[in-house]
């Protein structure tokens, strides 16, 4: 009697798996859907951060569109050439030199140069500040509250002297604080040289409505525009063409000619830099002691 | 008919027994899938389909193999043993049909949605082959299982216990949606730093849940209206 209900209960079961197996594998062979393979293997190649620096959700997201929608290669910017280099190979497309994309702060302006400052005690981010009419003299220059250092995740900008500072060492490029920042003070550029000349002003003002708010901000002057084709003012502010960006060409001349400082080199420091700071006593780092450090978490409620 | 009999259960399965809000069950889609109110409503809806077909499913299987005296088991008996008056019962094996079921239906669902609903599948990602291990689900066929059969109390037809399921995934739905919403709104809240994210979220399930004890009794005094 218990072996037949044994058996019973073995046919039940196996009635029940032919069952959905047969539906199953109906189903399977009903919504097939066709991926390209090819999707597979470029998405392996990725890095697989999916930073989003690619302008896509994903790696998986970028995988589909470059397989699907032809979209260039060298968008990744974690990957960089190599990267590039591999999806070429599998897409059997030929990768052209392929610049790093880093962001650059359009601004130069530390809290001794910003005039017009008014106290502020609201919620300490820029896009809360950013609300409050006449918090600082320039209405286009960085605010100072480190909503691009909070949204960073490789601890690569920080607020040095209420200014947003890039460290170039440690970016990957991600662009996620250019998406960030409430006054659209950082871009994106083609690093096409360890140490490129940049704009760091974005005020559209000119000559004495600039030097009431700033100390350093660009007065509109036009003597880049003469000095370089690759500079052009529009709006009172120059802009750098970086299409047309040579390497090769040192464009010193037009740096010392700014007078102010608009148009200053950004970037990883050169031997140059570095040899000349080499004597400089440099303080040694302090360990934190976490029984006594408190850490920047705070209490707002 | 018996409508008032049938509407009182949905009632009692959509607001007054919440599934998630009550039993606490389903939790982890619950949390995982509440940040966006189109991906809470469209998870809504797939674990709603899934139990609706579970439900049939299983209650077909226990109904017609499993119970006590099942027709086709007892018939396959017959032919084996005949003239034995021993009632056959495979009760035993109610729990892993179920979940052999459920896990068949959510494989059947998640190629639908891939095929028909390219949108609707990435955005799920991972948590479509979660509602294989949704306990909501399992949970709605042990709750068919206490009805069907010659020994339950108040054995169900097929039409109760799809209603049942489908009322328990709307009440599904129901938290899932309202829970989206709210953490949607979250995101613009100043919440203290140690209790931003999970524990935010938790602390709002567990109010949501105590929010919905306030309708416990209303299905006696719904009863006592209808002079039942």
């Amino acid at each position: 009697m218990l072996l037949e209900i044994s058996l019973l209960a073995g046919l039940v079961m196996l009635l029940l798996a032919l069952f959905s197996g047969y539906s199953l594998g109906w189903a399977n062979k009903t919504f097939h859907v066709e991926v390209d393979p090819k999707i597979a293997q470029v998405n392996h190649v990725l890095p697989g951060a999916n930073c989003g620096g690619c302008g896509y959700i994903g790696c998986a997201d970028y995988a589909s569109a470059i397989v699907l929608q032809g979209v260039s290669v060298t968008k990744c910017p974690v990957g960089g050439e190599s990267c590039a280099k591999k999806i070429a190979d599998i897409m059997g497309v030929e990768v052209k030199q392929s610049w790093p994309y880093r962001p650059v702060i359009h601004c130069a302006a530390k809290y001794p140069d910003r005039l017009k400052r008014i106290p502020y005690a609201g919620e300490a981010t820029c896009i809360a500040a950013n609300l409050v009419s006449g918090i600082q003299g320039c209405v286009y220059g960085c605010l100072g509250y480190g909503d691009c250092v909070a949204v960073c995740k490789y601890d690569a900008i920080h607020i040095v002297d209420g200014l947003s500072v890039v460290d170039y060492e440690k970016c990957i490029g991600c662009g996620a604080c250019a998406k960030i920042c409430p006054r659209n003070i950082i871009t994106m550029v083609p690093f096409k040289m360890e140490n490129i000349v940049a704009i760091a002003c974005s005020n559209k003002d000119f000559m004495n409505d600039v030097k009431s708010v700033c100390n350093v901000g660009c007065i509109g002057c036009k003597a880049c525009e003469r000095l370089s084709p690759i500079f052009k003012v529009a709006n009172n502010l120059p802009s750098i063409d970086y299409n047309q960006y040579d390497p090769g060409v040192s464009y010193q001349a037009v740096v010392d000619k700014c007078p102010r400082e608009t148009i200053i080199y950004v970037g990883k420091p050169s031997q140059k830099d570095k040899d000349a700071v080499s004597k400089e006593e440099v303080p040694k780092p302090v360990e934190a002691q976490f029984k006594t450090t408190v850490d920047s978490t705070e209490w707002r409620g | 008919m018996d409508l008032i009999g049938l509407f009182l259960l949905a009632f009692n399965a959509t607001l007054i027994n919440n599934y998630v809000l009550h039993y606490f069950v389903g939790i982890c889609a619950y949390i995982g899938v509440s940040k966006r109110i189109e991906m809470a409503f469209g998870m809504g809806c797939a674990v709603t389909f899934v139990m609706g077909v579970a439900a049939m499913l299983s209650w077909s299987a226990i109904y017609f193999l499993l119970q006590p005296g099942a027709p086709l088991t007892s018939f396959i008996f017959k032919t084996i043993h005949p003239g034995s008056d021993s009632v056959v019962n495979l009760s035993v094996l109610n729990s892993i049909v179920s979940i052999f079921v459920i896990a068949s239906s959510v494989q059947l669902v998640e190629m639908y949605i891939r095929k028909f609903f390219p949108a609707l599948y990435k955005a799920f990602g991972v948590y479509l082959p979660l509602i294989t291990t949704n306990c909501a689900i399992l949970f709605a066929c042990i709750e068919i299982m206490k009805h069907v059969g010659k020994n339950a109390v108040e054995p169900w037809g097929l039409d109760k216990a799809l209603l049942l399921a489908i009322s328990a995934g709307m009440g599904f739905t129901l938290a899932i949606v309202l829970m989206a919403g709210i953490r949607e709104d979250l995101e613009n809240a100043d919440v203290p730093a140690p209790l931003q994210g999970p524990g935010i979220t938790l602390i709002t399930a567990g109010i949501f849940a105590m929010a919905f004890m306030g309708f416990t009794g209303i299905d006696r005094g719904l009863a006592v209206l209808f002079g039942r």
